[in-house]
């Protein structure tokens, strides 16, 4: 019984889908009636598609609370802005504190900058259920100590960092903080000026409800970081250096604008939803769930119990079954879309126990329905009396 | 001949934060490809009345924005304009 129901989609830690309406059209419309080159050419179409661009960044800002749009650099996806965030920050033989809920999108830029000999690094151990271990934290600073990357909150467990307590600890230590909003940017409130976050790195088409290829990297008025990229910016064209003021600093050549426009529509939904109402839509839906798993006999699932402390992520492994094989049936017998294996975090599978197998994970996302995590539920339970016979 | 007024950027970005700030406001002004009389960072320029420019330059000023420079242009028909960058007596702009 093979379901082709939209609904059936429970990998939106992955990219999140479907998307409100106004995100297909968006960028449909920019290629058809406004398409230039934004920054180049000065008429009618450059100027539509350079106050599109404007006006993504000034939602951005509302959406995370900044007033001046320039400080709101464009990337590829939160991978590219957490490469921006971490090359242009460090010096050589500066020292990084980074956490095991890491995703490999700050562990190997982390990882490369070190093997080179360049950077020394100190991984934060995390419990089983993926808490950073704050006692091992506060003895972790040197005196050379120039970053911490905080993972807000895990793409393999939800479970959400503890924000306010890392940064004040490392901003009493003239630390700066890196803040990885992959999982959480449009699904829990971001506040970089009342949580004094540095450097904010998110993507685009998992909360924010926008296309891939599309995030950015929001930098605080103290933050300098050297461009990772030079070139055509349109501006100061007869200097073969590359601009200095932002956002045109960390940004070269042509903008995703047709994507971009599909971001805005995304981050105009959250605003007009309410960042609130999403988180709490998808705190039933997550405590439902585990709430609805958790006594299934040969079932771990792993995470905290209580969406207070996670996201709508849910791991679970099943006695001696292959999640791989899961995730399988869970498609080919029920239409239901997951993801299974190690999710570009093995070191969050070191904390919790699930290395190398990995586990498989359910992420439900904003537009999940009650009866769709019912359909789920079932699927699951099925599967488990299957592999117990 | 008329004369207008421009006001140039050092990027794009701020001149478009330049309409977004002036958007609403009772000034006329328009954006516009810069002149190839003037010289600029930039390739769009904000076009005002003159009796204006010094108004506009505070507003923007307050706003935290980076401008570059001010010119009127006195206008030729198709000939050539005759240009003349203005000293609007503010250090911060020049």
């Amino acid at each position: 019984m093979v379901h082709n129901n939209l609904n059936l989609y429970f990998d939106n830690a992955a990219t999140s889908w479907p998307k409100p309406e106004a995100v297909y059209k968006a960028p449909e419309k920019q290629m058809r009636q406004a398409y230039g080159n934004p920054g180049r050419s000065g008429h009618t179409h450059t100027l539509e598609s350079d106050r599109l661009l404007y006006q993504a960044r000034e939602a951005i800002g509302r959406l995370y609370n900044f007033s001046d749009p320039g400080r709101l650099v464009f990337a590829l996806n939160a991978t590219d802005a957490l490469n921006m965030a971490i090359k242009g920050f460090l010096n050589p033989d500066d020292h990084v504190l980074y956490t095991a809920m890491d995703h490999n999108s700050v562990l190997r830029p982390l990882g490369r900058l070190r093997r080179d000999g360049l950077i020394s690094t100190t991984m934060i151990p995390c419990s089983g259920q993926g808490y950073p271990d704050l006692d091992f934290f506060e003895k972790a600073f040197r005196d050379n100590t120039s970053l911490l990357v905080i993972n807000h909150a895990s793409n393999v467990t939800g479970t959400i960092a503890p924000l306010k307590e890392m940064i004040e600890s490392a901003h009493r230590r003239g630390v700066k903080v890196l803040v990885d909003a992959a999982q959480t940017a449009g699904v829990i409130p971001i506040d970089v000026l009342n949580e004094n976050i540095d450097l904010l790195a998110f993507t685009g088409h998992k909360g924010l409800f926008g296309p891939t290829g599309t995030g950015g990297l929001y930098v605080a008025p103290w933050i300098d970081l050297k461009p990772l990229r030079e070139g055509g910016t349109g501006s100061q064209s007869e200097i073969d250096i590359h601009p200095e003021s932002m956002p045109e600093r960390l940004e070269a050549g042509t903008l995703n604008s047709v994507g971009l426009a599909g971001l805005l529509e995304g981050v105009n939904f959250i605003l007009e939803t309410g960042v609130e109402e999403i988180h709490r839509k998808e705190s039933e839906l997550r405590d439902y769930l585990y709430e609805q798993l958790q006594n299934t006999g040969g079932l771990t699932l792993y995470g905290p119990a209580s969406s207070s402390q996670s996201v709508a992520v849910l791991s679970f492994t099943l006695d001696g079954a292959d999640c791989g094989e899961i995730g399988y049936i869970l498609e080919s017998s029920y239409g239901i879309l997951c993801r299974t294996g190690l999710h570009c975090a093995p070191l969050a599978h070191q904390a919790i126990g699930t290395f190398p197998e990995g586990t498989v994970r359910l992420s439900p996302g904003y537009f999940s329905s009650q009866d769709d995590l019912d359909y789920l539920v079932n699927a699951v339970r099925e599967i488990v009396q299957l592999a117990s016979e | 001949m008329a004369s207008s007024c421009y006001i140039t950027f050092p990027s794009t970005f701020f001149a478009i934060r330049a309409e977004s700030v002036l958007k609403g406001q009772s000034y006329f002004f328009k954006m516009v490809p810069v002149p190839r009389s003037i010289s600029s960072s930039c390739g769009t320029a904000l076009r005002c009345e003159c009796e204006d420019i010094t108004t506009l330059k505070d507003r923007l000023l307050q706003s935290d924005l980076e401008l570059e420079g001010f010119y009127r242009l006195e206008e030729k028909g198709l000939k050539k304009p005759v240009v003349t960058e203005l000293y609007l007596d503010d250090q911060e702009t020049r």
